[in-house]
């Protein structure tokens, strides 16, 4: 008995097979992909989310900018092209982020703080903006980031708030591949940076007070020029009477006590005298004080070198005038 | 790179710092001020006030005379009443020194003469510090009034003494010889007169000729050389009864008498021969002692104010030159010589009453000049010359020399005084000419003696 068979259908059964089963297995895989999806999402408003970022009265402040002093430990840049070995405390900090307390809520931010700022920065900064500046550097990079990134695919069934976190990181990690070919250029960008923020740091937080001339510069230091002009003050107003014998040995030393406005304090002091003539001596004592006197105030002083003219020692003689 | 550079940084920070520290000590030495220009000091003189009405003239007249007394002296530069914002009409009110202040007056002048029912005159001045709001001197005085000008003095006296830390010389008088009439039947008369010229008094009739007077130190009495009859002799006069005594009784000629600081004794040159020494007369015990024994002229002494030395002029050199010995005799030192011309001639020397300088009249290159030198010859300095300046005489307080220059011509001399610094050359105004003139000793300073 002999069996005729259509061989166009044997084709088409064939076929039908094929097909089939290629689109059991293509399916298969698909559906494998799907957990994913299963991301919990609260879409929350924008005065909800006003109250999560809000702070609390009571808790812990957080520190003001960075001071000087931190900044300038930060300075060795050249430490950044042998920070190779920090970029495996990097691969912990992915890790790490299990042990620390991250609540629930932080872990839903990420998903819209992609437009806020505040608190995520601020948590996540500290950890991941070295690493890109770190990375970038570096082509030997490459092994450590493919194992971690192969770590990190392994490991996402477990937690899923970790795995968020590095998703949330993962949009400034794509650039990193681009960030891993060696450009001087942006290290010298990043450095100019960091000497900007020096200097303005240094400018506005440390001289709140206005001065005169610039806070580094030493013209204000320039005592003679202060004290030339003091002794020209007075010696207008100096008219001793004496001009005989011995003139030369009259001399009055007398100590002038000054406010900062470059008017006295009190009476000059005559500390001493000295000449053969106690009388005429005394005059001559007497008369530099009425110059000292007639002729304040001495306004021109140096406000900000008060300390140098608080109390001025002056000796009148009279050696020039005969 | 970096490091390096920051290391720079820090080392020149540091550096800084240091730098700063080290301006900051500076002050530490005392700064320095050594005027080079006198300047006279501005001073506010109002007008006294007078107790009545009828003190007015008084009071204007104290006030002038003490206007003119403190601007002749040089050291006071008197301010144009005219510019006074503020008047004074009560001394007892401290003044608005504001107003004086302004004026750039350092120093202010209130007065006030009043009469008082016995007849006397009160004279009240108080001395302010402008710039201090201090009184420096208050006082007051009686006297006649006739006497109100000597008042002016004495108060002209405290205002320079408080201001310079110097005795002043306004209260003092000065002894000259008066010329007058034509030169070759000139009259000279032995005058005297208050150191600013007013109060000429006349002590000799002019018959006989009079040369080199000179006070004594209580101011009472002046001796001086008179030609009269037979040799010139050097006489004693008291101003105060007129009377007169010859000073020893020598066969020769006695001139250029001077007394000694104490009063006591009278040193002098007596000529014999064609030679002449100094000596010296005890006026209590008249006894005479010689001091020099050369073959020269010796003449002119001068006593130092402590009376242990003298100095004189003396030609034993050859040339007229001044020297120093001890007042008892001895050896003498010639301490002029001059630098520029071995051929300058010193003469009439005079030992200042501080006893810092001897002051000299110099003829050399043409001219006679006024100077002075340190009691060992150096410092010399001429103060002013001329035709003919001659015979300096010391204000009592050693800063002012007076003395004549004669014009020469048909002319006669007159008196000047000028500032032992060379500032300062005023003419002394005299009735007529005047020459040799001799300054007193402080009247007020005397008074007790």
């Amino acid at each position: 008995m002999k069996v005729n068979v259509d061989k166009t259908l044997v084709a088409s059964i064939v076929l039908h097979v094929l097909v089939i089963g290629w689109g059991l297995l293509t399916f298969s895989s698909k559906a494998f992909i799907a957990p994913e999806e299963s991301l919990p999402i609260d879409i929350i408003s924008t005065d909800q989310l006003a109250q999560i970022t809000n702070g609390q009265k009571t808790g812990k402040k957080e520190e003001p900018k960075p001071k000087v002093e931190k900044i300038a430990e930060a300075k060795p840049e050249e430490d950044s092209v042998g920070k190779v070995t920090e970029k495996k405390e990097l691969i912990k900090t992915t890790s790490t982020p299990d042990t620390p307390p991250p609540p629930p809520k932080p872990v839903e931010k990420p998903v819209e703080k992609k437009p806020d700022p505040p608190k995520p920065v601020a948590e996540a900064k500290p950890k991941e903006e070295p690493k890109p500046q770190e990375k970038k550097p570096d082509p030997a990079k490459e092994d450590p980031i493919a194992e971690l990134q192969k770590k990190l695919d392994t490991k996402k069934p477990p937690p899923k708030p970790v795995e968020q976190k590095v998703a949330a990181v993962q949009p400034q990690q794509q650039p990193k591949p681009k960030e891993r070919s060696f450009d001087p250029a942006q290290i010298a960008r990043d450095l100019d940076k960091r000497a900007a923020t020096r200097h303005e740091l240094t400018g506005t937080a440390l001289n709140a007070s206005a001065s005169l001339g610039s806070t580094s510069g030493t013209a204000a230091n320039n005592v003679a020029t202060w004290q030339g002009a003091f002794q020209g003050a007075v010696k207008r107003c100096f008219t001793p009477t004496y001009n005989g014998q011995d003139a030369n040995l009259y001399e009055a030393d007398i100590d002038i006590p000054m406010r900062v406005d470059g008017s006295l304090a009190s009476e000059p002091v005559i500390v001493a005298v000295r000449g053969p003539s106690r009388s005429i001596a005394q005059a001559v004592a007497e008369s530099a004080k009425r110059a000292i006197v007639q002729c304040q105030v001495y306004s021109f002083l140096p406000k900000q070198q008060y300390d140098s003219w608080k109390l001025i020692p002056m000796t009148f003689g009279l050696k020039d005038m005969l | 790179m970096n490091r390096r550079r920051f290391m720079t940084l820090t080392g020149s920070g540091l550096a800084m710092l240091g730098g700063g520290r080290a301006f900051a000590q500076q002050p530490q030495g005392r700064l320095r001020i050594d005027p080079t220009e006198f300047r006279p000091i501005p001073i506010a003189i109002t007008n006294f006030v007078p107790g009545s009405p009828a003190d007015g003239d008084v009071s204007n007249g104290v006030t002038q005379v003490i206007t003119n007394n403190l601007k002749r002296s040089g050291l006071f530069a008197p301010i144009d009443q005219a510019a006074f914002i503020e008047r004074i009409s009560n001394i007892d009110v401290a003044p608005q020194f504001q107003n004086w202040k302004t004026l750039n007056a350092q120093a202010l002048v209130t007065g006030r003469m009043t009469r008082q029912p016995d007849g006397r005159l009160k004279a009240e001045f108080r001395l302010w510090d402008v710039v201090t709001g201090q009184q420096l001197a208050g006082q007051q005085y009686f006297t006649s009034p006739e006497y109100w000008r000597r008042i002016a003095h004495i108060i002209s006296d405290q205002i320079y003494e408080q201001m310079t830390g110097e005795k002043g010389y306004f209260d003092s008088r000065v002894v000259f010889v008066d010329e007058t009439g034509p030169k070759e039947r000139r009259v000279k008369r032995l005058a005297m007169m208050d150191q600013d010229g007013a109060n000429v008094r006349y002590l000799t009739r002019g018959a006989d000729l009079v040369l080199t007077p000179r006070f004594s130190p209580n101011s009472q009495e002046i001796t001086y050389m008179e030609f009269g009859q037979g040799d010139p002799k050097v006489y004693l006069f008291n101003i105060e009864t007129g009377q007169r005594e010859i000073v020893g009784n020598f066969p020769g000629m006695t001139f250029a008498p001077r007394f000694s600081p104490d009063g006591q004794r009278v040193i002098m040159s007596l000529q014999q021969g064609g030679n002449s020494n100094l000596f010296v007369m005890d006026l209590r015990s008249r006894s005479t002692t010689r001091l020099t024994d050369t073959p020269a002229i010796d003449t002119s002494p001068s006593y130092s104010p402590d009376g242990t030395r003298i100095c004189f002029e003396s030609d034993r050199g050859g040339r007229s030159q001044i020297y120093v010995m001890a007042a008892g005799g001895g050896q003498a030192q010639r301490i002029s010589f001059s630098k520029d011309d071995n051929n300058a001639t010193y003469s009439t020397p005079v030992w200042s009453p501080r006893g810092d300088y001897i002051a000299f009249t110099r003829q050399g290159g043409g001219q006679f000049s006024i100077g002075v030198m340190k009691p060992d010859g150096s410092g010399e300095r001429l103060l002013t010359s001329g035709y003919h300046n001659e015979g300096p005489t010391f204000s009592p307080n050693g800063r002012v020399l007076m003395f004549f220059r004669d014009p020469g011509g048909n002319g006669g001399p007159s008196l000047f005084s000028v500032d032992i610094s060379g500032r300062n050359e005023l003419k002394v105004p005299t009735p007529g000419f005047a020459s040799d003139p001799a300054w007193s000793p402080l009247l007020s300073a005397t008074a007790g003696q």
